[in-house]
């Protein structure tokens, strides 16, 4: 077989399974979302469909395809229609460039994690063209809110990112993990302890997750941008905040945690095991913390983070001079 | 053009993304059922019949931090060739060119900060 073909073979083959590794991901997640919270809540969460309910989220899609799609009449259809298919529809190609261990790489790019910063920006244009295509107050206000926290917080991620780059001097994902060992004091969260802290925090923003979810904030705009959505819809917003929190977990275990290298047995299970570590951390400080308020929230990033993060780029620059 | 496998696979990703997304919403075309009832194509307003159009003016008091945020992104944007050649490049004088370029823009966060672009107007309580 020529290498033509067989690199059309293995980034079809990849795109399969990640489009399955998506959808088991937004099961699992969807089901460890529901029983952390009941046990946090000293409830039991989900427990009647199948084992301790763990057949739930399978009842629960066919609950979500069998709900009428609605379209409100004074909605923009068009735009009400793309916000959703947009939000899922730019998922995939995160995944594309993430190593997720030596052979299981789709696509090995020098601009890795260039690809990643552009494509999860689609999400919030997404966000955005729903709100406004809803035609309702609830929606327009979360979409504002979701567009002014995304561009807040998109900042100081890109100096996190710079202070990686630096470093190594590379963009792309599996030389940055090549840089690291397998040990723990060989990893860049040594190095970079301040750029894990303010990366952390960023994602969590970026995500609209719990202490930041001010766009869908129910209590104040009933769901915000998802207002006037339901059924399948809304469970592709929910699949692609779900999706979202599985990248950002792996970003984060790629630069910051040695990716796939071990201290024993290098290999995907250890990429797949700080990912969801990482996942069970942000699903648990959902049901730990309130909510901020807005001005809190914006100012959080420009008034600590993005300082915090320009002191650490220089840092980091006068640092690999020195040394 | 030049063909390039990078671009060929996010084309075919997005496809694939695109598929994923319709697909659900194909089979819930199908599936459902369909009640024509007036009031379930109206706007959500906490049941009550809708005042107004969503689509008017409203203040929106953090339009300044799209402005700032403008100005960062693309000037971060410009840091990323710089990276990648940073560490290969010789002698101190990299380190310097930084400095001044990251300097300007924390000296923009602090004029932000002086000028009181983050601190919100508290709202007056009439007694």
């Amino acid at each position: 077989m020529s290498g033509v073909e067989w690199t059309f073979i293995k980034i079809v083959i990849g795109m399969l399974l990640i489009l399955g590794f998506i959808a088991f991901n937004a099961i699992l997640l969807g089901y460890g979302e529901r029983k952390i919270s009941g046990f946090i809540q000293g409830r039991l969460g989900p427990y009647a469909v199948g084992p301790h309910g763990s057949l739930q989220m399978m009842v629960d899609m066919v609950k979500l395809m069998t709900k009428q799609i609605i379209t409100p009449k004074k909605a923009d259809g068009f735009l009400f229609w793309t916000a959703p298919i947009l939000s899922f529809m730019s998922v995939p190609v995160l995944f594309m460039v993430i190593p997720f261990s030596p052979s299981f790489t789709v696509i090995n790019s020098g601009l890795g994690i260039v690809i990643i910063l552009a494509f999860s920006g689609l999400n919030v244009l997404a966000l955005c063209i729903g709100g406004l295509g809803s035609n309702n107050k609830w929606s327009l206000l979360g979409a504002a809110r979701a567009v002014s926290q995304f561009i807040a917080f998109e900042v100081p991620i890109l100096l996190v990112v710079l202070s990686i780059t630096l470093m190594t001097g590379t963009l792309s994902l599996s030389e940055i993990i090549s840089k690291q060992g397998g040990f723990p004091w060989q990893w860049n969260i040594v190095l970079q302890p301040i750029a894990f802290v303010i990366m952390f925090v960023a994602s969590l923003a970026e995500m609209n997750r719990v202490p930041f979810d001010l766009p869908e904030g129910e209590s104040e705009l009933t769901a915000g941008y998802s207002t006037e959505y339901g059924g399948m819809g809304f469970g592709l917003f929910v699949l692609a905040e779900y999706t979202h929190i599985v990248v950002a977990s792996s970003v984060i275990t790629t630069l910051f945690l040695g990716g796939w290298k071990g201290p024993v047995f290098s290999g995907i299970w250890w990429f797949l095991l700080k990912m969801y570590i990482l996942c069970f951390i942000i699903l648990w400080i959902r049901w730990a913390f309130p909510r901020v308020r807005f001005d809190q929230l914006l100012n959080l990033s420009w008034k600590y983070l993005i300082p915090a993060g320009i002191f650490n780029l220089l840092a980091t620059a006068l640092l690999v001079k020195l040394f | 053009m030049v063909f390039s496998w990078l671009h060929f696979a996010i084309i075919l990703f997005l496809l694939g993304g695109l598929g994923f997304a319709i697909g659900p919403l194909m089979a819930s075309k199908l599936l459902s059922h369909k009640i024509k009832d007036e009031l379930l194509y109206t706007s959500y307003e906490c049941g009550m019949v809708p005042h107004g159009d969503a689509w008017g003016k409203f203040g929106i008091n953090y339009y300044f931090y799209a402005l700032i945020f403008l100005a960062f992104d693309v000037d971060v944007l410009y840091l990323f060739p710089v990276a990648v050649f940073y560490p290969q490049a010789p002698g101190i004088v990299p380190f310097i060119d930084v400095l001044i370029f990251v300097g300007i823009l924390g000296a923009a966060v602090v004029y932000f900060l002086r000028k009181g672009v983050f601190t919100w107007p508290r709202k007056v309580h009439i007694q």
